[in-house]
């Protein structure tokens, strides 16, 4: 297949198909609901119900203008354009999928953004065989790794007891689609008091059609800040910590498994859990694929790319892939 | 039962995952009580950054490249990688062990291991034999062991965990009184013997010990000379601007020592050689300072000397300098800081009488009754001095302290030092640099903003800052980088107004940087309270 690599996102030519467009497009797949996956208005959209309803969400319509969505959930096929398009699970977010294309006996994966640790919420990773693999590599260095989601729930809801017991207030950081929602489902799950932040509440009710419960959890209120753990956007940090509460910041983020990401992000507990896959995890997708040409689009794409390189694969970054920065990355710069 | 390297790096990695002072500090506390006396000494060596009894870690001589090399070989990736790795990491040690999780055999490590691994690095003399040697460790050992033992040998760990924590911690685990655990850590210099001493009740014990740099004596500053109270119980003497530093001397063999307590002797080989001649042995506190035809130079035209591993003859001849002594703190064995200003002082002349022309003792007179001070503080202005130093009769030498018995007189109108919290990217020929600078004075543990202003520093000194202040940025809002609060300037300004732009509620009047104090700590900056007492007084003249 002919997989075009520009700014505005990955164009499968043959059958005129855009992946992750970042303006709109006649016919786009979005793999998951994060901003800097879904955006603006391509005419045919095609994701899984649950990227679909966040992303409507995010992007809703006036009656001046049509958009068709088009849902494909796990499992699911259809014909486009002369291919064959199947959806599969990949644990990132809630909705998180992969599309596998199928064209004249080549089979192209495209996995979005991705890991293989078992997610806190939602589907894990299926690893599809095929010929050619688009994958990310946003924690693409050897020195990523981080905690299972098992580990994630005990870290963050010890260190929440933690601080409730020493008399602080736990904060954690999330951002607000994924993260967010996890946390407050580790906290309410261990039944600790939890206020959460509109920009974050907001999604809750999709993860509950989910079947993910939330016991107890009320609304962030700035008068009521003490006995309960607190799940905010990042950029309300400050604003907490200059009203002069008694507070201790966590970060749950891959970028805090180096603790230069206490300077970055001014937390003080760092929990190395991500919604991304690390080095490892990144690599094994590639060698279970068996795919022989491997194109890394996201990240660290020409030292992941290399590494694989020197692993025996075809694999390449092709330049201009993807150009804005993931919703968790943009954490960094916070 | 033997002490665990695997569970101080635990403990350590637990401290870091902290910011509360307290809770560090009773980590570390409930640990020490732990362990056995020499577990104790050893854990204490190595937070002080030695790895070894008395061998500093730089005499290991494991550099970045013996250090990347052992990486390579425990981890198999390549140069390139690591370095890039190291790059987005920023720390060796850390690099290091995250590179190699999941690579490693997890043996466990106790504290004796440890320190005899060190010995081993020590004692092989071929770069080749240590690089195998470490990497060998790497493959054994745990990630987590890893990254704290490395941290021992980089010395990341002598800046990163201050002394001061671990002083608290064995105050806290031992019963003895922070005040004296620090009082004799300063004086012996071996934080290791004083952790069990302090155990077994026998700080007093502990005796100075020369070429360990002691604490220095602060002065508080006296803003308006009508303050001085009861102006007969003073001596006066001239405030030099010059680099405050210590000079510790035995028949011949002599070190230098600055505020920061750092080494310089190299910088001054004309000062080394001076002392070298005097007889017996001593520790003298005193002012370097670039002198010609009998005065000082202005203080920049000494910064020329500052820092220097190796001093050219043409550099010496340039920018000659002199010590002018003003304390004498030790004397043949004998330790002086108890003994009041007086005696002090009668052994200081003592010691400098027919010492060679670049010892000079600082003039000492007891303030006269009728004396308008005033016109002494332009006097010494007018020698080329900062202002003037003020000591009270019968004091003793307060060690580490910012004593009322010191007084300073620098300005007509006061500077204060402040740290830098926010630098702002400069724009024409400096907007490649960070050269605005948002300033703040202490508030306990807080830093509050007093004002803002563009930096009177040469380019050279704005580059070197804008170094460190990324290294220690923050945050970043457009063109303005928020910093750790580390950078000490001196900042004069003309007035004090209130205001409600800046937190700490003042703002400085046409505020200018006058140096940049490498001299001092965020800690040694001016307070808040400080600003305040300005203000007021302004109010009711």
């Amino acid at each position: 297949m002919d997989l075009q690599y520009s700014p505005e996102g990955i164009y499968v030519r043959e059958i005129d198909l855009w992946l992750d467009p970042q303006v709109s497009k006649p016919a786009a797949w979005i793999s998951h609901a994060h901003s800097d996956h879904a955006r603006y208005y391509s005419q045919t959209v095609i994701g899984t119900t649950t990227t679909l309803e966040i992303y409507r969400m995010r992007w809703p319509v006036g009656d001046d203008r049509s958009q068709s969505l088009e849902p494909l959930d796990y499992g699911q096929s259809r014909d486009w354009n002369g291919s064959r398009i199947t959806c599969y699970p990949a644990g990132h977010i809630l909705g998180a999928a992969q599309v596998l294309i199928e064209y004249k006996n080549e089979r192209v994966v495209y996995a979005g953004d991705i890991k293989l640790r078992k997610p806190l919420c939602g589907q894990p990773t299926e690893v599809i065989e095929c010929d050619r693999l688009i994958i990310e590599s946003t924690f693409g260095l050897p020195i990523f790794h981080f905690l299972s989601s098992e580990e994630a729930r005990l870290e963050i809801a010890g260190f929440a007891l933690e601080c409730l017991q020493d008399g602080a207030t736990p904060v954690f950081m999330g951002y607000p689609l994924g993260r967010g929602q996890e946390i407050v489902q580790c906290l309410t799950q261990a039944g600790i008091p939890t206020a959460v932040h509109g920009a974050i509440a907001k999604y809750i009710p999709v993860y509950e059609e989910h079947g993910y419960s939330f016991p107890g959890w009320k609304a962030y209120d700035s008068k009521q800040i003490e006995g309960q753990a607190l799940v905010v956007v990042p950029g309300m940090r400050r604003q907490l910590e200059s009203a002069g509460n008694n507070m201790r910041v966590a970060y749950v983020s891959g970028w805090a498994r180096m603790d230069n990401a206490r300077l970055r992000s001014g937390a003080e507990k760092l929990i190395p859990y991500s919604d991304h896959g690390g080095f490892d995890e990144l690599l094994e997708m590639v060698e279970r694929s068996g795919a022989k040409k491997i194109d890394v689009v996201h990240g660290y794409t020409e030292l992941f790319a290399r590494q694989l390189r020197d692993r025996g694969f075809d694999a390449s970054a092709p330049a201009s892939a993807r150009v804005r920065n993931s919703e968790e990355e943009s954490m960094q710069a916070e | 039962m033997t002490g665990s390297m695997d569970e101080l790096a635990r403990i350590l990695d637990q401290i870091g995952n902290t910011s509360s002072r307290n809770r560090k500090v009773s980590l570390l506390a409930v640990w020490i009580r732990t362990q056995t006396d020499a577990d104790l000494m050893r854990a204490v060596r190595f937070m002080s950054g030695q790895p070894v009894s008395g061998v500093a870690e730089r005499k290991l001589s494991i550099g970045r490249s013996i250090l990347q090399e052992a990486a390579l070989l425990a981890t198999g990736i390549d140069a390139e990688l690591f370095r890039f790795c190291r790059g987005e990491v920023g720390d060796t040690s850390e690099t290091i062990s995250l590179l190699l999780h999941g690579k490693t055999a997890n043996l466990p490590l106790s504290l004796e291991a440890a320190e005899s691994c060190y010995m081993r690095l020590f004692a092989s003399r071929k770069a080749a034999d240590k690089t195998s040697l470490l990497a060998e460790v790497l493959a054994r050992q745990t990630a987590l062991t890893t990254k704290y033992f490395l941290k021992v040998i980089t010395g990341s760990f002598r800046i990163g965990l201050q002394q001061k924590l671990v002083e608290d911690a064995i105050a806290q685990a031992t019963g003895e009184s922070l005040v004296n655990v620090r009082a004799a850590a300063n004086r012996s210099g071996d934080l290791a013997e004083v952790a069990v001493c302090a155990r077994r009740k026998l700080l007093h014990t502990l005796e100075a010990r020369l070429f360990h740099p002691l604490e220095f004596m602060l002065a508080r500053p006296l803003d308006e000379m009508a303050e001085l109270p009861a102006a007969t119980e003073w001596f006066v003497e001239d405030k030099f601007d010059g680099i405050r530093s210590q000079v510790h001397f035995d028949s011949g063999k002599v070190r230098i020592f600055t505020r920061g307590l750092e080494d310089t002797t190299d910088a001054f080989p004309e000062i080394v050689s001076a002392f070298s001649s005097v007889r017996g042995s001593g520790i003298v506190d005193g002012e370097l300072l670039a002198w010609q035809n009998e005065r000082a130079l202005n203080f920049t035209v000494l910064q020329k000397r500052v820092a220097r591993k190796k001093v050219s003859d043409k550099l010496m001849a340039e920018v000659p300098v002199t010590f002018i002594g003003y304390d004498l703190l030790y004397r043949d064995k004998e330790l002086l800081l108890d003994m009041p200003i007086e005696g002090r002082r009668q052994r200081l002349e003592l010691l400098f009488e027919g010492a060679p022309s670049q010892l000079l003792i600082s003039a000492q007179r007891r303030v006269d009754p009728e004396e308008d001070i005033e016109s002494s503080f332009l006097a010494a202005r007018a020698r080329g001095n900062e202002g003037l130093l003020l000591k009270r009769t019968g004091s003793l030498y307060e060690s580490g302290r910012r004593s009322a018995s010191w007084l300073k007189v620098k300005r007509a109108y006061a500077s204060l030092d402040v740290v830098v919290t926010a630098a702002e990217q400069g724009s024409g020929r400096r907007a490649t640099m960070l050269s605005d600078y948002t300033f703040a004075v202490r508030d306990g543990e807080r830093f509050l903003n007093v004002g803002k202003a563009y930096s009177g520093l040469t380019d050279d000194e704005i580059r070197e800052l804008t170094k460190i202040f990324r290294s220690i940025a923050k945050e970043r809002y457009g063109k303005v980088t928020l910093v750790e609060p580390q950078v000490v300037l001196e900042v004069a300004f003309d007035g004090l107004q209130k205001s409600p732009r800046h937190k700490s509620g003042f703002a400085l009047r046409f505020p200018r940087i006058i140096r940049w104090r490498k001299d001092k700590k965020a800690e040694d900056a001016d307070t808040l309270d400080h600003v305040k007492e300005l203000y007021e007084r302004s109010l009711t003249q």
